[in-house]
């Protein structure tokens, strides 16, 4: 039940939030503060799980679940569940919304009331989408998830902020309809081989699958996963959300929206497909180190700093997308960190970036210059981070790149290599956004206004207890590697199951399908259940 | 006729009790209040002559026969449930519509009242649509629709208060409306005079037989059933028999727009299924081709061409050709009762989003009658237009709930979930992939990428921060309190079917 008192506590939490700014000003971030640190009190009681249940095979798959009917006409079930994945997610999720509520505290000008709405939402539906246990369900969640962040982009967004919100809704609800085909087609296909009708992620990864019919499921699945991530040709609508949206909009997307993608692969994709992720894995990995060198050199051609830090999200998103599909236990656990080093950076960055926006009224980087004299703090915050970014050693980021670069060199040695060019990359455009914006002469562009006001303590703290947790993460990588370890043991258990061929994992031969297919029931799905049989 | 016959038919009885009792009452006392009574008790009695017929159907037959014409089952008793909830919800627009503007002090020549006899006479005819299983009674009830629809699409011309330019586009909409719908119902005639040419029978059994023994290649049958089905998919405005849709839709009053979209077109669809199913003309594939080229064809142009439209009434016109089109997929998965259930339940979710959308139209333009300027010409601010996008910019902070229910609408005209939308076009999804339609299922995809824009568009402007006041009707909008009751049930059932569509599922497997 705590898995749904987290979700009902922010899905509540907004309602309250939304209302309760009509009886006092400013009241709503205090019920969002409230209501976050609730929710992260109540995670906090599976903290006890974290590290243990690695050695022995023992240990429950799940640390809680929580499985209600819902609509039994399609044997889909209300089915929450956590384990070390989904909590580290979950806590990152939550952890990165108490940071952008409170680096953004009075950011918020107008309508405070429903932003603080649509923020819980957002993180609501994202915490679904990491616990949600029913295909279904997590299509649900992960629907939800998008219209508050629409909202959040297309009101309190920048200049261009229409075109912007409409082109990341567009994105993903065509992306997500393709992977709303793809489950129903693979729950059809496990009910006309089994004759059971289910929605259960458990269940359906014992469904047996024609070959060529798994390869284009897959597929449905990855374009979904792969837009939101974002990988290379289907990015497009990422620089542009990320640059309009408001700081903790942007902070909400970079640290905790593309996350969904790469659980969703991990999750999804690689255990549900195993021999078609098999077959596809030459393919993604070169998107990924397509992502990772693109994303990199874009990022060196920007002027707008809010838009360099989103093209470095590419480039790092290209790495988690790398090591999971090198397929080996190495690199998931280093894109796995990759996932939580880089929502950590990146949400500083953006916040530091809101920040400068905040006090300098712009982000272009060919008008600043020199902050480092008026705003020492900023500025060395912004060095930790800009360096962190780039991956340098001690702090997690660099783990994780490390990681999933050697994990990956094991199974294509040339397509790790291109995208170890990416780490020359991220130095480069992330010591040029130091060098233009806080180095150099002083350049501002409000020169008679005086000298802008640098981090308030508010500010500084919650920056701060980020870096430290970088750092914690660079010398002590390994709780988070034992959290993940039993589920990336289990997403790739199907995998080497498949690279071994053993045959009850892998049974229908080719040419089983037609006869399948045939045999399915034109009653599809059964008559209710509740009726007995069909009218 | 036997009293089991009569009894059947009980929901068009009382219909046809109701607009007789109308009739004399407002010849010996005229009142809009007390045709407004007597029209919601007469759909009231006969939603529940529905329940009654049901409990008599639940006793081991599943369909009674009630002469050679009509046959009462339970999927007709259903949908005839459903057009007349969606008529109680068009009867309480209805007055809102005319309450602002027949008002009997300011004009000694409105009369309100000829509205809801109108109004009866369509769901008479609509329900008779449903329950008909003879070409003849299909004739008759598709021609009651369409002649007491005339009169209402141009009702704004006679005894109104809506400005000239309204008045002219409601006799345009009636004008189109007559000579199109003239044309299909001569289609549609042509082809039931092949069709018994060819089969000698009128019935849909006797036709079935024939449709059976039916030889491959091309027969006057074949052509007598196409331009059956092409008279039926001018009334479903599917593409290319579309183009009569968006001035109808625009120039009617709002009410009638929503009675034109819901009732007229849910009656179709029950009768398309019916057709289909009786005659087994899934078997046909000339027929289920022709129908899948214009599903395709509808979902693709209905939400291109929705996209350019700066009029929400048109938008919502091309945007229900488009869900027509989506509607379509279902219905040819085959004679299959999961395809019927896919059908109904995407017709439940059409009808109460459509409704919701056109009531939140509708109000506010009631709303704001009295501050539109009047003339004949084009309104030159598009910012006063209660039609127009711009109308909407802020509608957000001005009316929160009024944008709201528009905003529920909307999203779940797009299919996001926690509305009953999305579990329709899962619905859908379900069915395509069933009858592996993939190409058909892309074309739903594509259709619903595009439709989001011109959605998100109009979401979006209602949330628009900038609102520089520019007309006159820049503070909230003042609906009646009926209106905010439609509106509230509305939207409650659009949620609730959204999140629990178990509930609404069990409904239309036990009726």
């Amino acid at each position: 039940m705590t898995l749904l008192a987290i979700i009902a506590v922010l899905f509540l939490g907004g309602i309250l939030a939304w209302l309760s700014e009509h009886w006092k000003d400013g009241a709503s971030r205090w019920v969002a503060l409230l209501s976050l640190l609730l929710a992260i009190a109540l995670l906090g009681r599976y903290a006890d799980h974290t590290g243990i249940a690695t050695a022995t095979g023992s240990a429950p798959l799940w640390w809680d679940s929580l499985q209600l009917n819902w609509i039994p006409r399609f044997g889909i079930t209300f089915f929450l569940a956590l384990d070390g994945l989904g909590f580290l997610l979950l806590a990152l999720t939550l952890a990165m919304g108490l940071f952008g509520l409170i680096a953004t505290w009075r950011d918020v000008g107008f309508r405070r009331g429903f932003f603080y709405f649509n923020y819980l939402w957002t993180l609501a539906g994202v915490a679904g989408v990491f616990t949600a246990m029913d295909l279904f369900l997590f299509f649900f969640f992960w629907e939800v998830m998008l219209v508050p962040m629409l909202l959040l982009i297309a009101v309190w967004g920048y200049e261009q902020r229409i075109p912007a919100a409409i082109k990341f809704f567009i994105f993903t609800q065509a992306s997500s309809l393709l992977m709303l085909i793809a489950i129903v087609a693979l729950v059809y296909l496990h009910y006309s081989a089994s004759g059971q009708l289910t929605f259960n992620y458990r269940e359906l990864l014992a469904a047996r699958l024609p070959p060529a019919t798994s390869y284009w499921l897959m597929l449905g699945f990855f374009v979904a996963f792969a837009v939101k991530l974002p990988a290379l040709p289907l990015h497009t609508w990422l620089p542009d959300a990320h640059t309009q949206a408001p700081t903790a909009g942007s902070i909400l997307l970079a640290a905790i929206l593309l996350k969904t993608g790469a659980y969703g692969l991990l999750r999804f994709t690689l255990p549900l497909f195993p021999e078609s992720s098999l077959a596809f894995a030459p393919v993604a990995m070169s998107i990924g180190a397509a992502s990772v060198v693109y994303g990199a050199v874009m990022s060196f051609a920007q002027r707008d700093m809010k838009r360099l830090v989103a093209y470095s999200s590419v480039s790092h998103m290209g790495f988690v997308l790398l090591g999971l599909y090198a397929l080996n236990a190495i690199a998931i656990q280093g894109a796995v960190m990759q996932m939580i080093a880089h929502g950590l950076s990146t949400a500083a960055l953006f916040a530091l970036v809101g920040a400068l926006q905040h006090r300098l009224h712009t982000r272009d980087m060919g008008e600043l210059g020199g902050l480092w004299g008026n705003l020492p703090r900023l500025s060395a915050i912004a060095l930790f981070f800009a360096v962190a970014s780039l991956g340098l050693p001690g702090l997690g980021n660099f783990i994780a790149e490390f990681l999933v670069l050697a994990g990956s060199f094991a199974s294509s040695r040339w397509i790790t290599a291109v995208a170890a060019t990416g780490l020359v990359g991220a130095a480069l455009y992330a010591l040029l956004m130091m060098q233009r914006v806080f180095f150099g002469g002083e350049r501002s562009p409000h020169q008679n206004s005086g000298p802008p006001a640098d981090l308030a303590p508010r500010e500084s703290a919650a920056l701060l207890s980020l870096a430290v947790l970088l750092v914690f993460l660079g010398l002590r990588p390994q709780g988070v590697f034992d959290t993940a370890g039993p589920a990336v043991a289990d997403a790739l258990q199907h995998i080497d199951a498949t690279v071994a061929g053993t045959p009850d994992r892998y049974g229908a031969p080719p040419g089983d399908t037609g006869a399948v297919a045939d045999a399915a029931d034109s009653r599809w799905p059964p008559s209710n259940p509740e009726r007995g049989i069909s009218p | 006729m036997s009293a089991l016959e009569l009894h059947a038919i009980l929901p068009l009885l009382v219909l046809g009790a109701g607009i007789v009792f109308l009739l004399l009452q407002v010849a010996l006392r005229r009142g809009h209040r007390g045709a407004l009574f007597t029209t919601l008790a007469t759909l009231a009695a006969a939603a529940a002559a529905c329940f009654q017929v049901a409990r008599l159907l639940d006793g081991g037959v599943t369909s009674i026969q009630s002469t050679g014409l009509l046959q009462v089952d339970h999927r007709a008793l259903f949908i005839c449930l459903l057009l007349l909830v969606a008529a109680i919800a068009i009867t309480v627009l209805g007055f809102s519509y005319l309450k602002h503007r027949c008002d009997r002090k300011a004009w000694a020549d409105s009369y309100p009242e000829e509205f809801y006899i109108l109004l009866l006479l369509t769901m008479l005819g609509a329900c008779t649509l449903v329950f008909a299983s003879h070409f003849a009674s299909f004739f008759l009830a598709l021609e009651l629709i369409g002649l007491s629809l005339y009169p209402l699409l141009g009702f704004a011309v006679n005894g109104d208060r809506s400005p000239q330019r309204d008045q002219l586009y409601s006799l345009e909409s009636a004008l189109k409306y007559l000579l199109l719908s003239a044309l299909s119902t001569a289609l549609a005639l042509f082809g039931i005079a092949m069709v018994f040419a060819a089969s000698g029978a009128l019935d849909f059994a006797g036709v079935s037989a024939a449709v059976a023994a039916m030889a491959g290649g091309p027969s006057l049958l074949l052509a007598g059933l196409t331009l059956l089905l092409i008279g039926v998919a001018f009334k479903l405005s599917l593409v290319p028999f579309h183009i009569w849709t968006p001035d109808v839709y625009q120039g009617a009053p709002t009410p009638v727009t929503a009675l034109i979209a819901t009732v007229g077109k849910g009656a179709v669809v029950a009768l398309l299924l019916r057709l289909f199913d009786r005659l087994d003309l899934f078997a046909v594939p000339a027929l289920t081709g022709l129908l899948g080229i214009m599903a395709v064809a509808s979902m693709l142009a209905g939400n291109l061409l929705a996209l350019m439209q700066p009029n929400i009434k048109r938008l919502l016109a091309y945007s229900s050709i488009a869900h027509l089109g989506y509607l379509i997929v279902a219905l040819l998965i085959g004679g299959s009762a999961f395809g019927t259930e896919a059908v109904i339940y995407y017709l439940v979710a059409y009808m109460i989003t459509t409704l919701g959308a056109f009531a939140v139209v509708g109000l506010i333009a009631d709303g704001a009658v009295e501050l539109t300027p009047g003339g004949s010409r084009p309104l030159a601010d598009s910012g006063s237009d209660p039609f127009h996008r711009d109308y909407y910019r802020g509608l957000f902070w001005r009316s929160p709930w009024l944008a709201c229910c528009l905003a529920a609408m909307l999203l779940s005209l797009a299919g996001i979930p926690l509305t009953i939308g999305f579990i329709g076009k899962f619905y859908i999804f379900a069915a395509g992939v069933q009858g592996q339609l993939w190409l058909l299922l892309a074309a739903v995809v594509v259709g619903s990428a595009l439709g989001l824009f011109y959605y998100l568009r109009l979401l979006l402007a209602m949330v628009q921060r900038d609102t520089e006041a520019t007309g006159t009707a820049r503070n909230g909008v003042q609906i009646a309190a009926s209106g905010h009751a439609l509106l509230a049930s509305l939207t409650l059932a659009l949620l609730l079917f959204g999140v629990f569509p178990q509930l609404l599922i069990n409904w239309i497997n036990a009726l």
